[in-house]
């Protein structure tokens, strides 16, 4: 009874490939998610990515897009398109405009309305997105406190990634690029998962640099990151 | 487009950063490619991606100008490039950007359109310049000008002679037959862009699109090296003052010499690995059995036959330059035919190496290559009047021949000396 990984975990693998024959294994219940879909008696694969696993039987394929599909509980930064007597109209790099209802923030009645011009950045998480639909989103977490959702400071800038890079951005081992100039410059940043990421300093200059490496390091290697690193951090001269 | 990209792009240019990280006046990584036909290029400036194509077809001409070929711009802005791009019909960007590349050829005479005619009021070549645009990563003007402009450099159109048997009949020879001609192109007209951000007139040159998003008025002005002003376009947008104009043209003229050499550069390589590639020339009297006595006896077969041509135009004045410096230079068989760009490499091959050290054939190609990149322009020079281009073309190849058919000893000792 015991839930054997498939050997595949943390590997490339493309769609056709067969991770696991269940014909072997008996009354256990797998969790599949995305990029995953079960023929009969073998899991297969639908999306080129790397295998992820987790304990206890939790299955999923992750990929990098520049895309964002989306899905529920993800953080993401949005951008205000439109404003309806509802809903706020908010793009989120996906397929389609999300929804942002006007009540769905901390303390929202139909008193204290916000108004947001269009343009305006957004940290928002989604509630809801089902395929076909327009995305929900909301402001406020699941005990209906603002948390740190709402609008972004408006300075600082907003830099475009992959969905890879943004998640490695909020990875556990954290992103040696990110994580080595923050030791040496201060900055904010936000973080969504739909591939945008947002950097705030006091100098502009600060907040291209770090953009800018970040943007940069998505292609290389841990250890290539850690020497672009190095080299960018010498040639500022901290 | 958020509100804090608009103002942070505003407030960086204020301390003279740009968002990736240039100066106001930097551009962006330029590099040009070429695709393995003639006549078609590939830019790649920053993010933005532009391809140029231009083929060549005859037509009749216009009835005001019996003696000009023609050259038209079309431009495609493909709906990968951008999600704003529709397919269909050019909307208003696209129209611009082919009438500004096409002001900036055209009402400077840059390419030469009397040397495209070839009979005067009845036939002339039309040329087609194809823009397509791959990626909108800002600026495509001056990505689709320098696509255009590498694109024309490097097309060659098919020679056109008048024979038959009334003379009136017009031949238009193969590529393998006759060696392609290049366009004269007299001067590099470039467009260079600058963009208007904010309010105190802050102007950043080669803007990406997220600055032309944000920019309240672009310029681009179009240049050659020699200093003159080409063409100028500014549509609507913010209002600039003379102050800031001039010194837009003063940098422009700076940029549009950093291009012109960078285009000169990638034209010439190509032009030098075009050459190393074998033209095999197809002599229709060909025959033989071995590879080397065929090509040494195409050469005897060709010399003749030319040396019979050639008494016909002895009394014919010895106007072509390009004669002399062929003959004042000590090379091997390939030079009697300066568009063979190594034709008879292999024969050249053999036939030295029984007799002389590997050093002469480099030498040889390497003077190979010259002669080929000086005739190219004068033989395109001559080409309004096709007759006597044509005349001239036997005559000169029937001079060297009969030097290079005589012969093998000759060559021995020239090379044995050196």
């Amino acid at each position: 009874m015991e839930a054997k990984p498939s050997n595949l975990v943390d590997q490339l693998v493309v769609p056709g490939d067969v991770i696991l024959d269940l014909s072997n294994m008996a009354n256990q219940t797998l969790k599949l998610s995305g990029g995953l879909r079960q023929d009969g008696d073998s899991i297969c694969v639908m999306k080129a990515g790397k295998l992820r696993f987790m304990k206890p039987n939790k299955y999923w394929v992750e990929s990098s897009q520049k895309r964002y599909v989306p899905s529920a509980g993800d953080n993401v930064l949005g951008v205000v398109v439109d404003t309806k007597p509802e809903n706020f109209l908010v793009d989120i790099k996906g397929p389609a405009l999300a929804f942002l209802p006007v009540l769905s923030f901390e303390g929202g009645t139909r008193r204290n309305i916000p108004k947001f011009e269009v343009g305006t950045l957004l940290y928002v998480s989604v509630v809801s997105a089902n395929p076909g639909m327009n995305p929900e989103l909301s402001c406020m977490d699941v005990n209906g406190k603002a948390a740190e959702y709402g609008v972004l400071k408006e300075e600082g800038y907003m830099f475009e990634s992959s969905t890879g890079l943004a998640r490695s951005l909020l990875s556990s081992p954290p992103h040696p690029v990110l994580e080595g100039l923050g030791k040496k410059l201060s900055f904010e940043i936000a973080v969504g998962i739909n591939g945008r990421f947002w950097v705030n300093a006091l100098q502009s200059s600060t907040v291209i640099l770090v953009g800018n490496a970040i943007q940069k390091s998505e292609s290389l290697s841990l250890v290539q990151q850690k020497i672009y690193l190095e080299k960018l951090l010498k040639s500022i001269q901290l | 487009m958020t509100v804090n990209e608009k103002k942070f792009i505003e407030s960086a240019l204020l301390s003279d950063i740009r968002v990736d990280g240039r100066r106001p006046f930097d551009y962006r990584n330029l590099t040009i490619r070429f695709g393995s036909e003639d006549g078609s290029a590939e830019v790649q400036l920053g993010q933005t991606q532009v391809i140029g194509f231009v083929t060549g077809q005859l037509s009749q001409p216009y009835r005001d100008r019996p003696n000009e070929g023609s050259f038209a711009i079309y431009t495609e802005f493909s709906p990968m490039a951008d999600p704003s791009f529709e397919p269909g019909r050019p909307g208003e960007t696209a129209i611009e950007l082919g009438r500004i590349v096409d002001r900036g050829l055209r009402e400077s005479r840059a390419v030469d359109t009397e040397s495209l005619c070839v009979i005067a009021g009845k036939l002339v070549w039309s040329i087609r310049i194809d823009l397509h645009i791959i990626d909108n990563g800002g600026n495509l003007v001056d990505a689709a000008n320098i696509a255009a402009l590498a694109a024309l450099s490097t097309f060659r159109r098919p020679e056109c002679t008048l024979g038959g048997e009334d003379g009136q009949e017009l031949i238009v020879h193969p590529p393998d037959e006759r060696e392609p001609l290049s366009l004269i192109l007299h001067h590099f007209p470039v467009a260079v862009t600058f963009g208007f951000i904010g309010k105190e007139n802050t102007v950043v040159i080669d803007p990406t699109h997220y600055e032309e998003a944000v920019m309240g008025g672009s310029m681009t002005a179009t240049l050659n090296t020699n200093g003159d002003v080409c063409a100028i376009q500014k549509a609507g947008g913010d209002a600039v003052s003379q102050t800031v104009i001039m010194q837009c043209l003063r940098i422009a003229s700076v940029k549009a010499g950093d291009i012109t050499s960078k285009i000169k550069d990638a034209v010439e390589s190509y032009n030098t690995q075009r050459s190393l590639r074998k033209i095999k020339r197809h002599n229709p009297d060909q025959q033989g059995s071995s590879d080397v006595a065929k090509r040494h006896m195409e050469r005897l077969t060709v010399g003749s036959d030319q040396s019979g041509i050639a008494s016909q135009f002895n009394e014919h004045d010895k106007t072509n330059k390009r004669n002399s410096t062929l003959k004042g230079f000590s090379g091997g068989p390939a030079s009697w035919d300066p568009y063979s760009k190594g034709v008879d490499g292999d024969a050249l091959r053999t036939s030295l190496a029984s007799r002389v050290a590997p050093v002469d054939k480099q030498k040889e190609e390497s003077s190979q290559v010259n002669p080929e990149t000086k005739s190219n322009p004068k033989s395109s020079e001559t080409n309004s009047i096709a007759l006597t281009h044509e005349v001239g073309l036997e005559r000169k190849q029937s001079k060297s021949l009969k030097d290079a058919v005589k012969p093998k000893h000759k060559r021995r000792n020239k090379s044995n000396a050196s």
